[in-house]
């Protein structure tokens, strides 16, 4: 290809031919799925052809775009909505992906009216496939990468309705799978996409520019973004969905999503190594630009590899039809990569890589989908899905047979079926790229190809040989005959097209390839010397024969040695892996909160605690205050004893008023008291009076000692508590003045036998021993230092002292000494008030007067107290200001 | 772009109706409920109205101004729409008008509606005014008072709990209150009595110590009604105690208010370029990437399902203090309009919470298992709303996240996209396990356990609202490019910051 021309092929594509197709495209089924419901509530059968005839219109669109494409090279659309605008460009790559996705679609939909038959929520199936549709085009039809990722993203969203359709527990537990991996791809994909952005990039599916941004950013840029479209692609070791998820979903729904959604993935994946990570289409190919690009496309070719391998692997353990397509579905998207990756890893020698990938792609979606409908049609037939159960159906579902064998012989190679041909090109490519720069482990990677073939070929004679051929291994019944005709037409449409792509494969080499890759300016004509020399050439059919030789020997060999039924520790699989990240992120999640919640706990715990504690100490201390205030600093009997002491007043003097009362209505009921009554009552009184009195006397004398001792409230406790011991006296008192009064009457002396009679009482009661208690140490010292208070204070001078000294002359100074010691007497003498002598019985009747002149005493207190901090404070001051 | 502000009695109009429908409402009451309704919701759909306008009016590039008050004889309290008010006063007054006419479904025969409503309406009136304000002043007189003011709506069902809840709020809020009282007075001792301005008021050769004083001071201040982490305490516990329409406010715009108010004293207080020669951002970009993650972690294991939903706004919140402590241009456009995105996200959220509270008496997540089939408009609601939560495009929660990206590759942190899609990763893990339950689980609640429920889907006064909040989620992610959709204002009013 010379310079000049690729130049103007350039000029060319930048060209954007205007065309509203593409955008029309995708928003078309999805504006028509809205319509499914409402139609589908009443017209079940209306619906049918609804949905048929959308597809079918889809289907024309797609192909409608041949022509524009085959005329403009590149056609867009634009829609102005989200962010800025959404952009459809349709080159000849993404007119190959629309065509075989509405055409499969079309296939799919067609056998699903029969078999949806059998399941339930025909509208929900029916507008979630029309919803994927369109998302699915929006995909390979975007023309930058934010609608790409919008589609994408809706895509994979949408489709677990599909998943989930038969809403069975496993089809919940495959959904869930599928979901999570979906939007943790969706995050990878978006993380990617900003890195683009990060590199320089403008969003378009073009050559991010060189220069910009380090190794590590284009790394990480590159790994998110195959990662994200990995995981919709069933890449290894991402794929764990993948053969848990299209099993479940009805027949039809799994073509669809082995058939052409992970499709999707493939176009990102083909799109991030031969689009973003290639350089610039310049007038000079340049070797050196094509670095990261290589080395990316070998990153991406032994994922392939690996893909493909693995994917095999696990699929001849399978027992279940569907789950063994499903790991096969894993195991061809690993031929893709590899030729994808083989792409990228030749660069500018790229093309029978780009070629071998893509037609793959559409092979694939070919003949999985058939394959996938071809075991739907024997699942509506027999409800078995099992290998090892059903058998020598080709007898009972003939047409079903050749269209599964038509299928069969895609997938594993077979000349002039379509799979041969893709299979020789990523064949050519991958024998290219070892060739390229002698890599010796590419060397291993064709060997591994060769083997994975094989591997193919043996599991679809094992699909083949026990599902079809072989004898019955179940009873079938009348109801097991071959699918009913839309079925059969479905596959028909599929089985062709496999046949016609094995044909003639210029069709697609011709018509897309070349075109599109002499638009990227790579060189397409290794492709012409492949159609012309290659195809059916004697080397491509020996390695068919290879790979059938190991499929026949691996399949003999493991049925006889039941190697098809081994199964690997679940540590083994990265499933199991998966699961255990999952879980550990919930558990360190759980862990946090309940960190979280605890840290929460113990503080505010500790805030409480704490709390309370200072109340206790601050109560505690405002005690000892008082208790200091009140013994230390007012002089022993302080106001608070003085309140207890007039308490104790209250009460015995109560209980002295009784026993007189007592004693005079005893009196006046035991005596004779017709002769001189008002007189002897009299006496009866005064008798009484005097005695209690003198009771009350001694009992007060008792309670003073425990003040003094600084026990007085625990003495008035007991005192409340020996109440009805006091009262016993009343009586011996009572009789004695009811036997003296006549005595007294008569004017005799009666004073010894008052005298007795209260001795004899006191020594009986022994008050002091009932109010007594062992006194604390602590209070003692109080008072004896309330006592030295006492003492200090006499021994300041006094007023009449101060005055001869002022009399005698002295300076200034001397008279502010003279009037602060006055002061400071002052204030002494406010705190130590008196030792209180108690007020006379007789003037205090009342208890509140009682209470009001402890309180008038109490202010009285605090007022000098605060007299004597303001002196205090004043003397610190002249003291400070002297020095 | 120093517009010359045209004078306009809208914006005290906008905050006066309210006040007067406040004053009006215990009389009116009394002449009958409907009569209360419809005072209620004729201002606060005139309002709304008048809120429109002036964002429309910010969107052509025009600035409103009046003068309300004056305080002394240097300030006056001063009412001033930007292109940013403009933005925020929009969503506010829209937002509240959807809660109300929500309340008026969901507060049926509950106690007190008089001061309900009164309260209601009359923080309408402060948030407003919030949004509008024209200077630091003004800014704090409504921030205070909306701050205090919603107590009673916090504590409306005087449970133990609501009331626990409500010590909590006032002793957060008042804590941090003070803090910006003092941040503003220190603003006033270092730069005089000026309007907000672009490019901040404050000069670079302040004392810095000063300056990191009084910065430090803006941002724990707002930070608490922000709910940055360690400062987020009330969040949690004062969502599920509040009536559901009042969440859905809480969560959707006073939360949203401290953001506000960091935004203002960024851009406008310091100024971009005062802030990036402080070097305090990266500190403050690592606390809200702290708690976007911390929260989010927390959420997972909430099993209220108002409680998870206060933890997402803890974390989805934060997002806009870690785009405004970029400074970049992109990153200020995705926090200004995430303030918007988000706020009728999770207040539809609340307000689906309050429907399943109603129609199902369900109040934990696990009681949602089958609750689609009873009411499938709500779950649809519930779950476009989640998804846009997690920023599934193209629903408005993408927008944000997307310019917010862009803002992380502007300012050259691509490493924080692991912040940005972490988060994002973590709603998904703690909101649509709900939705899956809702969709695919079979009920656990029978119909005879239902007692308050009657287990349909609610009236349309409830259902309407939140209808309307899911539409605009819709509709701001697919329309976000279209002329006067709040990507151009938060365009514009970014623009004007970094002028």
């Amino acid at each position: 290809m010379d310079v000049g021309h690729t130049a103007h092929v350039v000029a060319e594509v930048a060209h954007l031919a205007s065309s509203p197709l593409p955008a029309a495209l995708v928003l078309g089924p999805l504006v028509a799925s809205a319509l499914v419901r409402p139609i589908g509530k009443r017209w079940p059968g209306m619906r049918n052809a609804y949905v048929v005839v959308v597809t079918a219109l889809t289907l024309l669109g797609a192909v409608g775009l041949i022509p524009l494409v085959a005329e403009h090279h590149r056609i867009q659309s634009i829609v102005p909505a989200l962010l800025d605008e959404l952009t459809f460009t349709v080159d000849s790559f993404s007119m190959l992906f629309a065509i075989f996705t509405s055409f499969v679609w079309f296939a799919a939909t067609l056998h699903s009216l029969d078999y949806l038959k059998h399941e339930k929520k025909h509208d929900r199936y029916h507008t979630t496939t029309l919803v994927v549709l369109a998302a699915n085009l929006g995909v390979v039809l975007a023309g930058d990468l934010v609608t790409l990722y919008l589609f994408f993203e809706a895509l994979g969203l949408v489709a677990f309705l599909l998943v989930i359709h038969t809403e069975t527990d496993d089809a919940k537990k495959a959904a869930g799978k599928y979901f999570w991996m979906t939007v943790i791809g969706g995050f990878a994909l978006v993380g990617g996409i900003f890195l683009t952005f990060a590199l320089g990039g403008s969003g378009a599916l073009e050559p991010l520019p060189a220069g910009h941004g380090d190794e590590v950013l284009r790394w990480a840029a590159a790994i998110l973004l195959i990662i994200g479209f990995g995981v919709k692609a069933g890449m290894v070791p991402v794929h764990v969905w993948l053969p848990d998820a299209h099993p479940v979903a009805p027949a039809p729904a799994s073509a669809l999503l082995s058939g052409v959604m992970i499709k999707a993935g493939a176009y990102g994946i083909f799109r991030v190594v031969t689009a973003l990570f290639r350089p610039e289409v310049a007038e000079h190919v340049e070797e050196g630009l094509w670095h990261f690009s290589e080395q990316l496309g070998l990153v991406v070719l032994w994922i392939g590899i690996a893909t493909m391998f693995i994917g095999v692997f696990l699929a001849l353990q399978q027992s279940n039809a569907k789950r063994m397509l499903a790991y096969h579905s894993v195991s061809q998207m690993g031929f893709i990569l590899a030729g994808i990756g083989a792409a990228g890893y030749l660069g500018a020698h790229g093309a029978m890589g780009v070629a071998g990938g893509l037609y793959h792609v559409v092979n694939h979606a070919l003949f999985k989908a058939c394959l996938f409908l071809g075991v739907g049609a024997v699942y509506f037939r027999t409800h078995s899905l099992d290998l090892y159960h059903t058998g020598g159906l080709w007898k009972k579902m003939p047409i079903t047979f050749v269209f599964m064998c038509v299928a069969a012989a895609g997938i594993t190679g077979v000349p002039l079926f379509n799979g041969f041909v893709s299979k020789c090109l990523i064949h050519h490519a991958i024998v290219e790229a070892w060739e390229y720069h002698e890599l010796a482990s590419l060397g291993i990677a064709e060997k591994i190809y060769i083997v994975t073939c094989g591997g193919t070929a043996c599991s679809f004679i094992k699909l083949i040989g026990l599902m079809f051929l072989g004898k019955p291994k179940m009873e079938y019944g009348p109801e097991v005959k071959d699918a009913p005709p839309r079925m059969l037409l479905g596959m028909g449409m599929l089985a062709t097209a496999i046949i016609a792509l094995g044909w003639f494969p210029q069709l697609l080499i011709k018509g897309v390839f070349q075109p599109g890759l002499h638009a990227w300016g790579l060189h397409g004509d290794i492709l012409d010397h492949y159609l012309e020399h290659s195809f059916l050439s004697g080397p491509d059919l020996m390695s068919v024969v290879t790979a059938f030789a190991l499929g026949f020997a691996f399949f003999f060999v493991g049925m006889k040695y039941h190697l098809f039924h081994l199964h690997a520790p679940q540590y083994f699989s990265i499933d199991w892996w998966y699961r255990q990240a999952a879980r550990g992120l919930v558990t360190l999640c759980v862990g946090i909160d309940r960190t979280y919640e605890a840290v929460r706990g113990g503080t505010s715990r500790v805030l409480r605690v704490s709390r309370s504690t200072y109340r206790t100490a601050a109560e505690r201390l405002g005690r000892q205050w008082r208790l200091v205030t009140t013994t230390l600093l007012t002089g022993a009997p302080g106001a608070r004893d003085q309140h207890l002491m007039q308490e104790a007043y209250l009460v015995l003097e109560r209980e002295r008023q009784d026993t007189v009362r007592m004693a005079v209505v005893y009196a006046s009921t035991h005596a004779d008291l017709d002769e001189a009554d008002g007189t002897r009552l009299d006496a009866v009184r005064e008798i009484a009076a005097y005695i209690a009195g003198r009771m009350m006397h001694e009992r007060m004398g008792v309670l003073g000692d425990a003040m003094r001792r600084g026990n007085l409230e625990h003495a008035l406790a007991l005192l409340a508590a020996v109440g009805p011991t006091l009262a016993e006296a009343r009586r011996p008192i009572a009789e004695a003045a009811h036997a003296l009064a006549p005595r007294r009457e008569r004017g005799e002396s009666i004073t010894r036998e008052v005298g007795a009679i209260v001795n004899s009482l006191l020594s009986g009661e022994r008050f002091d021993l009932l109010v007594a208690e062992r006194v604390p140490a602590s209070k003692i010292t109080l008072g004896h230092a309330a006592d030295g208070l006492g003492r200090a204070r006499r021994a300041l001078p006094n007023a009449s002292d101060l005055s001869e000294v002022h009399a005698r002359g002295v300076s200034r100074l001397e008279n502010v000494a003279a009037w602060a010691v006055e002061l400071l007497r002052l204030a002494v003498s406010g705190f130590s008030q008196e030792r209180s002598g108690l007020l006379p019985g007789h003037q205090l009747q009342e208890e509140t007067v009682i209470q009001t002149r402890l309180r008038i005493q109490r202010y009285a207190r605090d007022i000098s107290a605060n007299v004597a901090i303001v002196f205090v404070v004043l003397l610190l001051f002249a003291a400070a200001l002297a020095v | 772009m120093e517009t010359e502000a045209t004078r306009s009695i809208l914006p005290l109009l906008a905050f006066a109706l309210p006040l007067v429908a406040a004053v009006l409402t215990a009389p009116v009451q009394r002449v009958s409920e409907r009569a209360r309704a419809a005072l209620l919701l004729v201002v606060a759909a005139s309002v709304a109205v008048m809120t429109l306008v002036l964002a429309a009016g910010a969107a052509g590039g025009s600035v409103y101004d009046t003068y309300i008050l004056q305080l002394t004889p240097q300030i006056w309290m001063y009412l001033r729409v930007d292109a940013a008010g403009a933005l925020f006063g929009a969503t506010v007054a829209v937002l509240w008008l959807l809660a109300l006419v929500y309340s008026l479904g969901y507060m049926r025969g509950e106690h007190r509606l008089g001061r309900y409503y009164g309260f209601f309406i009359l923080c309408l009136a402060w948030t407003l005014g919030l949004a509008y304000a024209g200077n630091l002043l003004t800014f704090l007189i409504f921030y205070e008072l909306f701050s205090i003011l919603t107590y009673p709506l916090v504590v409306h069902e005087e449970t133990p709990q609501a009331m626990a809840a409500g010590t909590k709020y006032i002793v957060y809020i008042l804590v941090g209150g003070t803090l910006v009282l003092l941040a503003i007075v220190l603003t006033f001792f270092s730069a005089g009595v000026q309007t907000f301005a672009a490019g901040g008021i404050l000069s670079s050769e302040t004392d810095p110590a000063m300056l990191q004083a009084i910065f430090w001071c803006f941002l724990v201040g707002f930070g608490v009604k922000a709910a940055l982490v360690p400062l987020h305490g009330w969040v949690p516990d004062a969502h599920p105690a509040a009536p559901a329409p009042f969440s859905a406010v809480l969560s959707g715009v006073m939360v949203a208010a401290g953001s506000f108010g960091i935004i203002r004293t960024v851009f406008q207080v310091f100024g971009p370029s005062l802030l990036a020669a402080m070097g305090v951002m990266p500190y403050v970009t690592g606390v809200a990437g702290f708690t976007v993650l911390f929260a989010a972690a927390l959420a997972v294991n909430q099993d209220n399902l108002k409680r998870r939903l206060a933890y997402s706004t803890i974390s989805q919140m934060a997002y806009v203090v870690l785009a405004v402590s970029l400074l970049g241009l992109e990153s200020t456009v995705g926090a200004l309009v995430h303030i918007t995105n988000h706020a009728f996200m999770k207040g539809g959220l609340f307000l689906c919470a309050g429907l399943f509270i109603r129609r199902l008496g369900a109040y934990n997540v696990r009681q949602l298992d089958g609750a689609a089939r009873r009411m499938p408009i709500t779950a649809a609601c519930f779950t476009i709303a989640c998804l846009g939560m997690i920023g599934t495009p193209p629903l408005s929660g993408f927008t944000s996240k997307w310019y917010l990206g862009l803002g992380m590759l502007e300012t050259d942190r691509p490493w924080l996209l692991a912040v940005l899609l972490g988060g994002a990763l973590m709603a998904a893990i703690y909101l649509l396990p709900i939705v899956y339950r809702m969709y695919f689980r079979e009920p656990v609640i029978t119909p005879e356990d239902l007692t308050v429920a009657e287990g349909r889907e609610a009236p349309a006064t409830m259902l309407g609202p939140l209808v309307v909040a899911t539409a605009l989620t819709v509709l701001l992610g697919i329309g976000a490019s279209l002329p006067g959709m709040p990507v151009e204002l938060a365009r514009l009013a970014a623009e004007a910051f970094f002028h």
